[in-house]
């Protein structure tokens, strides 16, 4: 486990952001705090180093500051810019391993069990990001220890480094207890008893602590100690499937990108043939030299492992987001995620149905790529009479193998079903008309200002509302109608104005109305 | 060797759409295969424009029929690309009414296309795959350049795909398609029944040829049979000189 604190990070990212607008330049050697409100209160939160040395600390009132040194920069706190920081920080420390988890507000936890050796053991591993942090001008501890609470211990309170695994009790007795992560209110009352340090509550009985002190206290020693196992829960989901490369020299070309990419889906490939798996979603990122990471994602309609396939699939992502790529001064770092994957049968190769459906899947991944995934859509049949939901359009790489189809075909012969429109609006348009009294076909209307005569009709089909569900309309009648030119519509009329002529209609329903629906060619 | 270069040549030279090696797709109709030299050709550009914006289903089940024919065996995919706006002016393409012109729902993927750039570029894509029968393109008003036109052609007969452009009004522009047709509703024969009794023949459309790059135009009221998916001539007693099309470019005189 490697624990990172940044010491100063509020004070961090505002001399940061100063330095790089210049707009407005810090006097020098001017304390600086950052200040937020506590209950009724203005407290300092946050110090830089000048303000540490004047004896300033988190937790005095900025009155009381404002008493002790007339001159201080003060600036109000905001989390969420804090936040972000810290996510992006944490994005960039993804190079090190896939498992790093925020520790909010100000630090990060890696586990870099197995990752370590790919920089050459922990030390360069801890070199590296130490030279990286310094040069962004950040104040940081980072500690190694066998288990998340010792090495944050050591981090926040004891001495930075790596310590070896089973070493946690000598490293942990001379701490104080707060360094347990343990309420504050906790450690108060363990120091009216007498117990400030780590050491002074490891050897003591276990059943009295827990009774008068709560089980957390013990199981956050325990976790310390290594005796109970605590889990980390990273930031992002981890891949099933990675494949990295770094480069000696930083790469900018686009044609060079997508060349790594096909070296490592050709590394993926392998791992994925071994578990018998393809590959549904893909993430290729890319690591900045400056720091800065660039994520992009590619799905597909199929499990896919075919490398030439996995770099088309980039190819279109990368022309559909050419102007955001900027590689700056170059990538250091490429990896190739793979995000979700699925069982992909083993394929043979000549059978003319399963090619096609490939080469259809091919069309639909691309199309994706470059226009969305929401606008390359196919039809699914729904269990439904209403005629707006019997059909649902549903993005292309979504649709499973049952469509709903066939289902659709029996229960259309069954019920013998009148013949349906070739286009329907989403939204029935309203129209004026005049129709037989009461529910009779109309005999002529407008719609989009243009008047129908209608000369042919036939109905109704009633369909009723969905009076299980809160979205019940009225039942509705339907017409097939034919006007003068030979324009074929889908009428209904929504309610019944025998209802509203009979008085039946429950007071507030609206009188019955005129819709268009659909168009038969 | 000259000789064998100039025939070299001349393959290269000869215009998409005209070609005749991935065959002709018969309407069954015999008028128009004659006049069309033995029907639609395949792998080429048919432009087919709706007589008016009311009519854009109308058009567009004379172009699922002419897919249809195309696709007998029902097998090949089909593309339908339509600009956002067609499809909030038009309706979209209903799962249930489909198959009325031999169009399994299963069968059709559709694209929504913002800009009309996206259009002409997701159709030239789907010519190029070949688990892709017929690719449809439907847009509004607006002119497309002769290059994408050309690039289409291109790709269709690359391809062999039929390659139908629908559009909602009659279009103005020059067009480099091999057919371009005019295509509205026309009254069902013995009008006044029901339109179930006067639809045994079939769905009526008054279909106008006004561009044919192999041979004459013409103008037909055609039914579409949905029980024998495919096109007859009405039999009904009409007057097809003139059927009641706004054919703007044509008042020239």
């Amino acid at each position: 486990m490697l624990s990172l604190w940044l010491r100063r990070f509020s004070t961090d990212r505002i001399a940061k952001s100063h330095n790089k607008s210049r707009s407005k330049p810090r006097r020098p050697a001017a304390p600086l705090v950052v200040t937020g409100r506590r209950g009724n209160v203005e407290l300092i939160v946050a110090v830089d180093d000048i303000a540490e040395q004047r004896g300033l600390s988190p937790g005095v009132a900025l009155a009381q500051a404002r008493a002790m040194h007339p001159v201080l920069d003060v600036i109000p706190e905001d989390a969420e810019a804090d936040a972000a920081l810290l996510e992006t920080i944490a994005d960039w420390c993804l190079r090190y391993t896939p498992l790093v988890a925020c520790d909010a507000p100000d630090g990060l936890m890696l586990d870099i069990s197995g990752c370590a050796h790919l920089y050459g053991g922990e030390d360069a591993l801890v070199a590296d990001l130490s030279s990286r942090l310094e040069a962004a001008g950040f104040a940081f501890s980072i500690a190694l220890a066998g288990s998340i609470g010792a090495a944050w211990a050591a981090a926040h309170f004891g001495k930075p480094g790596s310590h070896a695994c089973g070493t946690e009790r000598k490293l942990l007795a001379p701490l104080p207890l707060a360094a347990l992560r343990i309420a504050p209110e906790t450690v108060a009352s363990l120091a009216r008893v007498g117990l400030k340090r780590i050491g002074d509550l490891i050897d003591l009985p276990r059943a009295p602590l827990t009774a008068r002190f709560g089980s957390e206290l013990l199981r956050q020693l325990d976790r310390a100690l290594c005796a109970e196992h605590e889990p980390l829960t990273p930031r992002l989901p981890v891949a099933p499937y990675v494949a990295e490369q770094r480069f000696a020299e930083p790469i900018a070309r686009e044609e060079d990108v997508l060349a790594i990419t096909a070296r490592l889906a050709s590394r993926v490939k392998i791992a994925l043939e071994r578990r018998g798996d393809g590959a549904r979603r893909l993430e290729l990122t890319l690591f900045r030299t400056d720091g800065a990471v660039r994520r992009i994602a590619a799905g597909t309609s199929r499990p896919l492992r075919d490398p030439d396939d996995i770099r088309a699939l980039f190819v279109e992502r990368l022309t559909a987001l050419a102007d955001t790529l900027d590689p700056g001064f170059g990538f250091d770092m490429a990896r190739l995620s793979v995000t979700v994957a699925e069982p992909c049968a083993p394929e043979q190769i000549g059978i003319g149905g399963r090619e096609d459906a490939a080469a259809i899947g091919r069309l639909v991944d691309h199309l994706n790529a470059r226009l969305g995934s929401q606008r390359v859509r196919r039809l699914t049949a729904q269990d439904s009479h209403i005629p707006e939901l019997a059909a649902a359009s549903v993005p292309a790489q979504m649709t499973g193998t049952d469509d709903g189809w066939a289902v659709f075909r029996r229960y259309r012969d069954d019920v013998e079903l009148s013949p349906r429109p070739l286009r329907l609006f989403t939204r029935p348009e309203p129209i004026e008309a005049v129709a037989e009294v009461p529910d009779g076909p109309p005999l002529r209307f407008r719609w989009r200002r243009a008047l129908h005569e209608v000369i042919a009709a036939e109905g109704p089909e009633r369909i009723e509302g969905a009076w299980w569900s809160e979205h019940n309309g009225p039942a509705r009648d339907y017409f097939r109608v034919e006007d003068k030119t030979g324009l074929r519509f889908w009428l209904f009329r929504a309610g019944l104005y025998r209802d509203l002529m009979r008085g039946d209609l429950v007071p507030g329903t609206p009188a019955p109305a005129w819709f268009l629906h659909g168009t038969f060619a | 060797m000259i000789e064998e270069l100039r025939l070299r040549l001349q393959a290269l030279q000869r215009p998409p759409g005209i070609d005749d090696d991935p065959g002709v797709l018969p309407l069954g109709v015999e008028t128009i295969d004659g006049a069309l030299g033995g029907g639609l050709a395949r792998g080429a550009l048919h432009e087919i424009a709706a007589s008016g914006e009311a009519h854009v289903a109308s058009a567009a089940g004379f172009v699922l029929g002419l897919s249809s024919l195309g696709n007998s065996a029902g097998k090949g995919e089909v593309v339908w690309v339509a600009e956002d706006m067609t499809l909030t002016e038009s309706g979209e393409p209903y799962g249930p009414g489909l198959e009325a012109f031999g169009l399994r729902p299963e069968r059709l993927v559709t694209v929504q296309a913002a800009r009309t750039h996206d259009l002409l570029w997701a159709m030239e894509e789907a010519l190029r795959c070949r688990a892709v029968a017929t690719v449809i393109g439907e847009m509004r008003e607006g002119e497309i350049d002769g290059v994408a036109v050309r690039r289409l052609s291109l790709a269709a007969a690359e391809s062999g795909a039929l390659a139908l452009l629908l559009r909602a009004t009659p279009p103005t522009d020059a067009s480099t398609a091999a057919t371009r047709w005019i295509v509205g509703a026309s009254p069902s024969p013995g009008g006044g029944r029901s339109p179930s009794e006067a639809r045994r023949g079939g769905v009526t459309f008054a279909v106008s040829l006004i561009r044919n790059r192999r041979g004459p135009t013409g103008s037909w009221i055609l039914q579409w049979s949905d029980i024998d998916e495919r096109f007859l001539l009405a039999t009904h007693a009409q007057p097809v000189a003139a059927p009641l099309l706004d054919r703007p470019h044509r008042q020239v005189a």
